[in-house]
């Protein structure tokens, strides 16, 4: 250990002191506060598990989760799907992958909630005039219901999140050895052979990433929600972080919303942690 | 030993560099004041008179010079409250800042100063103290302006459709009128007759909402704030007025937002009536200035055995803090004081700010737009019905009642369901 020199805690301090003091302290006090009557001001009495208590009984807060966790599925497989797939095709050496994986990258580009505006736009009326042109019913009244609503956000986060991915899978992708293939090849592998028993074996390190990212974006998403549903109608598609926010600041619960913080905090740490020691565990050395 | 010294010399610069960059965050941007100078730090939410606002307190500090004024503007709803609430927990209080009735005067009780003693509380219209002012007399705030809102609608429309919009005064008039637009939609030119942004919580729930129940506590903001439960006994009055919006409004309802109610649909004469209130004025009036001018009027939302008046209220109120120095807050009291009680301040108020003045001593003929016209009409006349909104417990107007109102409207709980479901939740709210 002889990078532990006194240079080395040097180094680090102002990381620390910074991580600390905007990380680790306000999450200290806000798992202390979730225990008192806090205010967002001042707390005046310890209330022990009172809100732990009433939380498992809200409706709301279960709801919420129960969507969210619908919504992080169905969005960690299509994001990564559709990102392995696009990464797939950029890496055929077409003369236009480059101007795709351009293309397939701008979508991240955008802050979330002007997609959300963007694509409220296109469920709303673009898909409403498409609808009435073309006579296919499906296509009008986006969002008004809480099963379009779901959709939707799947789809506005597949659309952003998938070209991000895209990118750390052709990394891999690339990185895979010709010699490889080509020997798999000349074994007489078919190429549905050589991509699942070769190149997917290598590229799972990708996987463990991807979908830790996908994971984490999903279950934290915020601005997206609020700019396209904006958790209507009837908070049928209000996520956990939303609704969160809605107790701390419109209902003025402030230690109710931070003991549901805390649960948020274990439910999304329990299943990060799983996820990647599970995907740990397939992945291959070269 | 070359070699060392480099390395403990950009340490050294490294250090110096946090330091200094630590040291720098904790001056603050504001400008300094001179000597002598009294400094006041406003943090207020209205951006709409953002610019306004900041020649107005440029016009005070010119008439006082040993007074400095800071404004801050936080945007509209929940974001102002957030940010509020978190520079007092920083330590970084305004001197004044706002809040918006008896629950936020409950929060901040310890910061709020009784302004019984200013010009401006003296002169405040009767009934727009009602949500600041304490049983042992004191008035915690100063009411911003009035609002008002009802029934706007397209005068060219109701003309052509040979409906006359100011006979209106039951529910089945109005229904009657919304059958007969309907019936020529073709022939006018438009979507529907109404368009219910049924996706706007606060626009069903606040407004709609508060219609029906104001009576319930008999139209006093203080009532409702101390009440058990809510007895929703216009209950079906609110059902039968919802469906008729929802009848003849453009289709999906739950997906209509409030810039495609006004912007999209009425400014643009794609549908002849809208629910909203008189701060829609400047939004038509930049889509169509000519349109806002003549061509709109509004009407009140009818009620059984309350035909005839308008919901008018106060949305938002001064408060000066109580823990600041003394002599800031004299100059803050000063400050609002000249902001509606002087001349210039009260020109100000109706030109620039386009208020509803919510004090005595105005010339209502300068009253800037038609709509806040017709409010400060119904204000003067006595024919109001109060704003009780602000009185819920907090967050039940909006997340509650109005999303109940959505389930209603999507099918997915029948009337009563949802209402019962609307009275549980205040009642454990309030226990």
């Amino acid at each position: 250990m002889k990078n532990k020199s006194l240079s080395f805690w040097l180094f680090m301090t102002p990381t620390l002191v910074a991580l600390a003091l905007v990380v680790f302290v306000p999450f200290v006090y806000g798992f202390i506060y979730s225990f008192s009557d806090w205010n967002g001001l001042h707390a005046t009495e310890f209330l022990g598990l009172d809100h732990y208590v009433n939380l498992i009984q809200s409706e709301n807060f279960l709801s919420a989760i129960w969507f969210t966790i619908k919504f992080a599925v169905v969005s960690i497989v299509l994001v990564n799907v559709i990102g392995l797939g696009l990464a797939l095709l950029v890496t055929q050496h077409l003369k236009v992958s480059n101007l795709f994986r351009t293309v397939f990258f701008m979508p991240n580009l955008i802050g979330g909630l002007i997609l959300g505006f963007i694509w409220q736009f296109i469920f709303v009326s673009a898909f409403d005039s498409a609808g009435r042109l073309l006579g296919w019913e499906f296509l009008q009244g986006w969002l008004a219901d809480p099963t379009t609503g779901f959709w939707g956000l799947v789809i506005l986060n597949a659309w952003q999140y998938s070209g991000y991915i895209m990118i750390i899978y052709i990394a891999y992708l690339e990185a895979v050895p010709k010699e490889l293939i080509e020997a798999a090849d000349i074994d007489g592998a078919n190429p549905f052979q050589r991509f699942w028993k070769v190149t997917f074996p290598l590229v799972a390190p990708a996987f463990t990433i991807s979908m830790f990212l996908t994971l984490s974006n999903a279950f934290k998403m915020y601005d997206q929600n609020l700019a396209l549903t904006g958790g209507g109608p009837f908070k049928s598609t209000e996520m956990i972080a939303m609704d969160i926010y809605n107790t701390a600041f419109s209902e003025n619960n402030m230690a109710f919303a931070q003991a549901k913080a805390v649960v948020f905090f274990i439910l999304v740490a329990a299943v990060a942690l799983t996820q990647v020691y599970y995907n740990k565990k397939r992945e291959v050395d070269l | 030993m070359n070699k060392s010294f480099l390395k403990k010399g950009f340490i050294a610069s490294m250090l110096t560099g946090v330091l200094v960059l630590g040291a720098c965050s904790s001056g603050d941007g504001n400008d300094e004041a001179a000597d002598g100078q009294t400094v006041v730090d406003i943090f207020q939410f209205k951006v709409e008179f953002k610019d306004q606002f900041e020649q107005i307190v440029q016009d005070f500090e010119e008439e006082n010079p040993d007074i400095k004024i800071n404004v801050q503007t936080v945007g509209g709803g929940n974001d102002y409250g957030a940010a509020l609430k978190s520079s007092f927990a920083a330590g970084n209080e305004p001197d004044i800042f706002n809040v918006g009735g008896p629950s936020d005067v409950d929060e901040y009780r310890d910061y709020l100063a009784d302004l019984s003693d200013t010009e401006a509380a003296s002169q405040a219209l009767e009934g727009t103290l009602d949500g600041v002012e304490q049983q042992n007399g004191e008035i915690l705030g100063l009411p911003y302006n009035q609002e008002g809102y009802g029934y706007i609608y397209n005068k060219e429309i109701f003309e052509q459709a040979g409906v006359d919009a100011e006979s209106i005064s039951t529910y089945e008039d109005l229904e009657e009128a919304f059958a007969t637009i309907d019936s020529q939609k073709e022939e006018l030119g438009i979507d529907a007759v109404i368009a219910l942004p049924a996706k706007e919580l606060w626009v069903m729930g606040n407004h709609l909402g508060n219609t029906f129940f104001a009576s319930d506590f008999d139209n006093s903001i203080v009532e409702a704030y101390e009440a058990d439960t809510i007895p929703l006994e216009r209950s079906q009055e609110l059902k039968r007025m919802l469906d008729l919006q929802n009848e003849y409004s453009v289709q999906p309802v739950l997906s209509l937002d409030y810039s495609q109610q006004v912007e999209q649909l009425f400014s643009t004469g794609r549908v002849a009536v809208i629910q909203q209130g008189n701060w829609v004025y400047p939004t038509i009036e930049q889509m169509d200035a000519e349109f806002a001018e003549n061509n709109i009027g509004m009407i009140p939302i009818p009620v059984d055995g309350l035909e005839g008046h308008l919901p008018v209220g106060v949305p938002n109120y001064w408060g000066v803090n109580k823990q600041s120095d003394e002599e800031v807050q004299e100059a803050a009291k000063q400050f609002l004081d000249w902001m509606y009680t002087s001349d210039t301040g009260k020109d100000f108020v109706l030109n620039e700010f386009k208020f509803i003045p919510a004090y005595d001593g105005y010339d209502e003929e300068q009253i800037a737009d038609p709509l806040s016209k017709e409010v400060y009409k119904y204000s003067q006349e006595g024919n109001t019905i109060g704003w009780v909104f602000l009185g819920t417990p907090n967050g039940w107007q909006e997340h509650v009642l109005g999303a109940e109102m959505q389930r209603y409207l999507s099918g997915d709980a029948s009337w009563d369901e949802a209402m019962e479901s609307a009275i549980s939740q205040w009642e454990s709210a309030r226990k």
